[in-house]
Parts: structure tokens; sequence; C-alpha cells
């Protein structure tokens, strides 16, 4: 029975990338109105979706606020100094776009920990996994190192550790201390959404994404709260809130089906955008 | 019965030498630069390779694919000396199960220096992840390269080493491993039939896996192509066949004369034309939907980056398209041509053919891939540039290949003694 259900889903998601390439191509020319209207819509459906599939655990997400970000790569250099990464190992990358129209912002790019992960579709061993609470972990004692999830992301969101562990990160102490432990050469490496602090916050009764040693250090370090952190299964929390109030909502790469779990508020248009004035 | 063999001599006036030992020479020289490749892999790990996090698969993964399409003769002609029981098949089928055993070693052994863990090369066959198409394609290899193991050996135990051999009085131990080879091959040999089967089914199998491999990954446009694993088991056995031809003409009728007659080489010559032209005329179609009856932004903008800095079109149009179509034609009117010359020339074209699908599928989908921003994402062209130790190891594992077929050519018992049975 769920073979046939998840056949159905297969053909559905053909059929939908389909029409969401379209749909891109629509966007790309000028329409993105329409788009934006159609993922506002969605990202309602995709939490209901969730609890259903996941169960009544918590579902981890983040939402990025991009009118927010003032491009000060906080949070890429505090997740350098926890994780002790090279600064040619980042797992968050802040890089400045544009909108259609010309309009320049940043855009923090963490892991989006999919719900539709390709990573963790194609890994042979099993070494990249999708937690029950919906974060996309590595079993890094595991990992053969064949870089087929590197491949197969569409986010660029995965590092392979083409060299041996640093001893200190360069952005460590100024943004904080190494909290977990070093990977060896060989593997890949990616984003973990501080699953460390969320497993060690929760055993404390602390609540992730309110109080600040459950939260993931690029959260606490944005000085602008750009980003909102939380379980995306409870109405109550941070994240529900500030994306039910959301008047538009943007993943990256939406087309693909891959339901990311990271969140984007678009950029304000025109005379709105705060690069215009500057 | 045994054959005189010719090797290939090179004349200084009146004088006459065997190249043979020049050329072992050169092959183990070959093996020896890769092997100083090889230690700085091992000792400092991918850094000192040209791959980056932007272009993780590189010249290794390509050998490793086109050796794999290359021993793609192999479960053809099991099927057809060990299914359908053509006799007249028997000698050219052993050059097929060599070719691929040459094949998926190579493959193995470059995949396991492209391995961030080599050391974690077995994890694939105890921690499974059957949703993988990477999973799968490593155990058919493992699986199937057991098979042509299994296929090779009887082959090899004809020699008569195995029979009599001045060191077999000196070490017992020798006499006694080889009458245990000879009787396991005589089990395996009977065993033909169901080898055969278990070869055919691993084979299609992961064939058409390495062209999935790449085909699932939706976010890449050129990669993502539903009609590429039928393409690569088309172009495998193709490719194969054609190397089986090339290959076999140069043993049978240089080398080695009056072990297989001319009619089984052209015979071989029409399965490899036949499949070419078939190949051929799939992708026609393919192209037809991917270009043609729908049209997809992200594909046609990654063809224009990917013109702009090769003649990306142009190979496809030459080198999968014309030359192919004419080369299957002519192999396929290998009776009416009658002259090895002109056909061994053609059935280069295939091999070509399958070795360039394979790179150009892993390289252009590779470099030219889209980026992740909502609003103006744009087709970036990354480069790739291997170092000297991708092209050692690619030295050690191509002079490993060209010198287990030089020594297999020179001394593997292909004509058997009691074909009889």
């Amino acid at each position: 029975m769920s073979e046939i259900e998840n056949e159905q889903t297969v053909t559905e998601k053909s059929q939908t990338s389909r029409r969401d390439f379209l749909k891109l191509a629509g966007a790309l020319a000028g329409a993105a109105g329409v788009t934006q209207l159609v993922m506002g819509n969605m990202t309602a459906s995709a939490s209901v979706e969730s609890s259903g599939e996941e169960g009544t655990g918590p579902q981890w997400g983040m939402l990025i606020d991009i009118n927010l970000c003032i491009g000060c790569q906080y949070c890429t250099f505090s997740c350098e100094a926890i994780n002790n990464l090279a600064d040619d190992m980042r797992y968050c990358v802040v890089t400045e776009e544009t909108t259609q129209s010309g309009d320049k912002f940043f855009l923090s790019r963490p892991c989006m920990h999919c719900q539709e992960s390709p990573c963790v579709h194609v890994c042979p061993v099993g070494a990249t996994y999708k937690r029950p609470d919906g974060i996309v972990a590595m079993n890094y004692d595991r990992c053969i190192g064949c870089r087929y999830c590197q491949v197969a992301c569409p986010y660029d969101a995965r590092v392979f550790n083409w060299k041996e562990p640093i001893a200190l990160s360069p952005q460590s102490p100024d943004f904080g201390y190494q909290e977990v432990p070093n990977r060896p050469r060989g593997v890949v490496e990616k984003c973990t959404f501080c699953s460390h602090r969320i497993d060690a916050g929760l055993e404390r009764d602390l609540v992730p994404g309110v109080d600040p040693q459950a939260t993931p250090a690029c959260v606490n370090a944005c000085p602008t709260k750009a980003r909102i952190f939380g379980d995306l299964n409870n109405p109550e929390s941070p994240i529900s809130v500030a994306l039910s109030e959301a008047k538009t909502i943007l993943r990256l790469r939406e087309e693909l089906s891959t339901e990311p779990r990271v969140f984007y508020i678009p950029p304000k248009q025109g005379a709105e955008n705060r690069f215009q004035g500057s | 019965m045994q054959t005189t063999i010719h090797y290939p001599k090179l004349r200084f006036g009146s004088k006459s030498v065997d190249i043979f030992p020049y050329w072992i020479g050169l092959l183990l020289a070959g093996v020896l630069f890769g092997l100083v490749g090889v230690f700085f892999v091992l000792r400092d790990g991918l850094q000192v390779t040209g791959l980056s996090n932007k272009v993780p698969w590189g010249l290794w993964i390509s050998i490793d694919l086109s050796s794999i399409s290359l021993g793609g003769s192999a479960f053809v002609f099991g099927v057809i000396v060990y299914l359908l029981r053509l006799k007249r098949f028997e000698v050219i089928g052993k050059l097929a199960v060599l070719l691929g055993f040459l094949g998926y070693s190579t493959a193995g052994m470059v995949l396991l220096f492209d391995l961030g863990q080599p050391l974690r090369f077995w994890h694939p066959i105890v921690y499974w992840q059957v949703h993988s198409l990477l999973w799968e394609v490593t155990m058919c290899v493992v699986l199937y390269l057991t098979v042509l193991v299994a296929e090779l050996l009887p082959i090899i135990v004809e020699h008569p080493f195995f029979e009599e051999h001045a060191l077999h009085e000196k070490y017992p131990i020798i006499k006694k491993v080889a009458a245990f080879a000879k009787s396991l091959s005589h089990w395996l040999h009977k065993a033909g039939p169901v080898l055969a089967i278990v070869g055919l089914t691993l084979s299609l199998l992961h064939q058409a896996s390495l062209g999935a491999t790449y085909s699932v990954l939706f976010g890449r446009g050129i990669w993502f192509n539903p009609s590429a694993p039928v393409q690569f088991v088309f172009s495998a056995m193709s490719g194969g066949i054609a190397l089986l031809f090339f290959m076999g003409t140069l043993i049978f009728r240089v080398m080695r004369p009056g072990l297989v007659s001319d009619d089984v080489l052209y015979d071989v010559a029409r399965i490899a034309g036949g499949i070419t032209l078939l190949l051929t005329y799939l992708r026609l179609w393919d192209w037809a939907v991917t270009n043609y009856y729908s049209f997809d932004r992200n594909i046609n903008l990654q063809t224009e980056a990917l013109n702009a800095v090769a003649p990306y079109s142009l190979a496809f149009w030459l080198g999968q398209a014309l030359l192919p179509a004419i080369a299957g034609a002519v192999l396929l009117s290998a009776k009416s041509v009658k002259n090895f010359r002109y056909l061994m020339a053609f059935s280069v074209i295939p091999i070509f053919a399958a070795i360039l699908t394979r790179w150009n599928y892993n390289f252009a989908g590779l470099i030219a891939s889209s980026t992740y921003d909502p609003y103006t994402p744009i087709i970036r062209i990354s480069s790739y540039t291997p170092t000297w130790v991708e092209f050692a190891v690619a030295s050690l594992v191509i002079s490993y290949w060209l010198l287990m077929f030089s020594l297999a050519a020179r001394y593997l018992p292909f004509q058997s003694k009691h074909s009889e049975h």
C-alpha cells in the first residue's frame, strides 16, 4: 500500500517539476508575483504535511528575513568557529544577489535540511540520513567520501574535507569556541542546524529557538535578528508565528520539490528596498 | 591443437627484434609512474587532485565509466555462448570475458583511489542503502566482477602450466593449487549457463544504473534525463562489442591465426554495427525529445554556456550521431566490405563514441550548473584541470589494462583442448 502511494508521489512529483520548470521560466520573464503567491500558499500546506508524516515530535526549521540581512557574515563566522572550519570550508555562505529589477540583496545560505533531500537519497552507505526531527545529519564514521551527495545537492551546501582538520578556526575565539569533534580528512561535511545544541538543550528542558544555548550559532550571532529558528510543528513557536504573519515566503529552487526547511522572507522591491536609498 | 603464435617484430636491416619485451617494459614504466601518484594520493588525500567542491568528480570517474562501458561485450557473449549455444563464438567469447574482467577490475582500481576514505571501500557491502543508485552499482560491480573471475578461471587453467611443469615437482604445493584450480574450474565451467544469466542480469542492472546515477540528479538540467539508463546500456554494448572486434582481429588474425574464422569476426562486427545503429537511432529521438518537442530554459542555457567554452553541440552531432551512424552502417555490412583494415578503422568510432558519452556526461553536467539564487539564477561554468597525480593514476590503470591484455594475448590458451563436451 505504502509502495503504491510512493509511486504515485513520484509521478506527481515529476509532473510537478515539469510544470515548475515552466513556472521558473515565467518567473524569470518577470511574473514573479504569481510564483510568490503560489509559494506562500504552499508553506501553509507544507507544515501540515510534515506534522502528518513525521509524527508529533518537533520539526526544526529556519526563517531568514532577507530584508534584515546586512551581509555582515557573522552567521558564517560563528558557524566556522564552533565547527572548527577553515575559511574555504564554510557551511553557511552569504552572497550578494539581485532581483529581476536589479535590486541588490544579501542571501545567506545554510543547509536547507530538505524534506526530500537529494543527498539522503543518493548516499550509497546511508552515511547521510534524516533524523526524525527533520535534520539532515551525517555519520562521519560511515562516509566513504564518494562525493555523490555533493554532486546531488542543488544548493552547493556540502563541503568535502580535502585536507586534515585545522587546529584552530581563523574565526575562533572571536566568534566562539569549537563545540563538535573534528571530522577526518576524506569525508563530506555539512551544516547540522547545530544538532548538538538542540539535543543537549532538550535534555535540559530548554527550547531551541528561544533559549540561546539550544539555538544554532548562526541564529544567535545575527546582529539584526534576521534568523528565526524553531519547531514548525508547534504553532506557538517563534518561527511558526513569523511564518503565519509573513505575507510572502520564498524557498530556494522550489521547482525541484526538495521541500527545504529553510524559509526566506523575500526582499522588498523598488523604493522599499534598503539598498535603493544608499 | 597448438597453433603457432606470431609476435610483432621490428626489422633493423637484416635483424628482426621481438618488440614484445620492450612493449611490456614500457607498460611497466607506466605502472611505476602510476604507483608514485598512488603514493601521494594515499598519503596526502584528494587535495593533490584538481577536484574541488564545485567539481567533485573528474578524470578518474570518467575513466571508471569508460572502462566499465568497454567491458560491455562480456555479458552479451556470455548469453551467446552459454544460452544460445552458438559454438562458433566460443573462442571469441573467451576474449569477451577477458575484456570484461579487465574493464571492471580497472574501474574498481581507479574508484578505490577516488574515495576520500579508501579503507572504507567495503562499507557499501555492509551498510546497505537500497535507494542509492551508487549502492546498486557498487554491489552489481562487485558481484559481476566475481562472476567474471568465475568465468575467466576455467579459461586460465587450460594453460599447460596447470597440467605439467618443472615447478610442480620442485614445490608440491604448486601442484596441489593447480589441481584444485582445475577441479574448481570444472565445476565453474558446468555452471556456465547460470553464470551467464547472473552476468546478464547484473550487467543490465548496473549499466543502466550508471546512466541513472546521473539522470536522477534533478538539480542539474543536462543530466536530468530519463532516457540515460537505456542509452548507457546500448552504448556499452556498442562500444564493448566494437572493442571486442578490434582486439579480436588483432589477436586472431595477426597474432594467432587459425583459431577464429573470418566469418565469426564478421559476425561480431555486424552485431557491433547493428547495436551502434540502434543506439544512434535512440539518441536522435532523445535529442528530439529534449530539444525539439519540449523546451527547457535551463538545458538551453547550459548548452549555450558549454558551447561558449567548447564545441559541445558539434561534438555531439559529429561524435555521437554522424560518425557512429556511418561506422554502424559499415560494420553492419561487414560481409560485403570484407576488408579488415577498413573494419578495424571504423570499429574505433563506436569505442570512442562510448567513451565520449561517458566523459561528456561526467564533465558537462558537472561544470555547467545552475546557481541557487531565487531571482536571477545563472549557469555557472566551473573549471577543472587534472593534476599530474591524477594523470599518474590514470597511467597506472591504463597501463595495467594494456599489460594484462598483452600478456593474455600472448599466453592465454584460447584454444580449448576438450571442446567436444
